[in-house]
């Protein structure tokens, strides 16, 4: 897929970096889904003022970070309900676990793919996040 | 904006679909999730009742025992519990302590069966102990504040003696949360008034240990693990009003004697 302009170097190394560091931010922020509202205020706050292509990429990553966010929360905090309150282990919470687990994992991949396509420049667009990316974002 | 609403929609439904499906196995039943979770607590019962019987001796009087599970029974059996899954240690000890251990054990100090004025003000104890087994407050406070890992390895049987008599110290003198208490509280009061024991002696005995506290304040033990008595023997009080029950003696007031000389001089059997 192209872009509607093609993005230099350095705005592709940019773009694809952000997808490495929400990479990184995956893979620990289904137990600490904290890391995930951290790490999008710091994408958020760090590219707004970049190229529209670093930008576009920045905010497609930050909204599917949000939406992470929501339903890993919402894991985490069943999960302590078990520990330490009076919820108990049932099919529809182990169920959730293993839907979250895998909305997590083809985030991850995705995330993988968006960050090499990024680095070569192409464009990469999500499912939901790419069409909301591009009300949030205008050029 | 209307792509990416019905993508989202889409995406929504996708993932409500996925979580409606996994939840069709039964992985309770398949990984049998909540043996294994018994099986650990039972291991954990025992480890931490062998550290308890290391520091206090077992009372030997048949008839002490005797009196103790008939009042467990009386109050199990009007209330659907199993009463055989519930086992009583009565220790010699002066403290004035009742505690409930993992694996449904329930260790009774001769201290306080001493203390109460009646065998109705015991089964009061008795009731909120079993209550908070009931509602399975004992793992989920070990869990708490030892850890899911410590308690595995104990289960496992990876422990040393050092470690049950922190258990022994963590469930004998430190207190259950505020919401615990309380819904142990409100479990005491309706097992009593189901078996046809006036709640009024567990608010009696709250009273009592409250005002007692100065005075033999070394020895209460069973207060600092459950701090707030007066305002919750008023609770009590209050919820004794909404329960329908008939006052039936637990014992006579000769048996009750009896019982009690027994536990002043507990060499006698």
């Amino acid at each position: 897929m192209q872009f509607f302009y093609r993005p230099d170097e350095y705005e592709s190394e940019k773009a694809s970096n952000s997808y490495l560091m929400s990479m990184v931010v995956l893979m620990v922020g289904l137990p600490l889904p904290i890391v995930n509202l951290i790490a999008s205020v710091i994408f958020y706050f760090g590219n707004r003022r970049s190229a529209h292509f670093v930008r576009w990429h920045c905010t497609q990553v930050l909204a599917a970070q949000i939406l992470t966010l929501a339903i890993n929360v919402a894991g985490v905090y069943w999960t302590l309900g078990i520990v330490y309150g009076n919820a108990v282990v049932t099919n529809n919470y182990i169920a959730y676990i293993i839907t979250i687990v895998l909305f997590n994992l083809v985030e991850f991949i995705a995330t993988i793919y968006a960050a090499i396509q990024t680095r070569k420049g192409n464009h990469v667009s999500w499912w939901f996040f790419g069409p909301l990316t591009d009300v949030l974002v205008k050029a | 904006m209307k792509k990416a609403s019905i993508q989202f929609i889409l995406l929504a439904a996708f993932f409500f679909v996925a979580w409606l499906l996994f939840g069709e196995i039964d992985f309770v039943d398949r990984f049998h999730i909540e043996q294994l979770t018994k099986d650990n607590e039972r291991k954990l019962g025992e480890f931490i009742l062998d550290a308890v019987k290391q520091g206090h001796r077992e009372i030997e009087s048949d008839s002490v025992q005797t009196f103790v599970d008939s009042i467990k029974q009386r109050l199990c059996k009007s209330n659907g519990i199993n009463d055989s899954s519930i086992t009583i240690h009565i220790l010699l000890q002066d403290d004035i302590n009742a505690f409930a251990l993992p694996g449904r054990h329930l260790v009774v100090y001769t201290g306080l069966i001493r203390y109460c004025n009646s065998p109705e003000e015991l089964s009061g104890v008795l009731a909120h102990e079993i209550g908070h087994m009931e509602h399975g407050h004992v793992m989920k406070k070990l869990t708490k504040d030892a850890g899911l890992s410590m308690l595995t390895t104990i289960a496992g049987g990876n422990s040393s003696g050092t470690i049950g008599r922190e258990m022994v110290k963590l469930l004998s003198s430190s207190a259950f949360d505020r919401e615990q208490e309380t819904e142990a509280d409100i479990s005491a009061v309706h097992f009593m008034a189901k078996a046809n024991i006036d709640p009024e002696n567990l608010a009696n005995l709250l009273f009592r240990l409250s005002q007692d506290k100065n005075e033999i304040l070394q020895r209460l033990a069973w207060l600092s693990t459950h701090p707030n008595s007066q305002d919750r023997a008023a609770e009590i009080l209050k919820l004794r009003k909404q329960e329908t029950f008939s006052s039936l003696p637990i014992a006579d007031s000769t048996r009750w004697m009896a019982i009690k000389k027994i536990v002043l001089t507990p060499d006698r059997k």
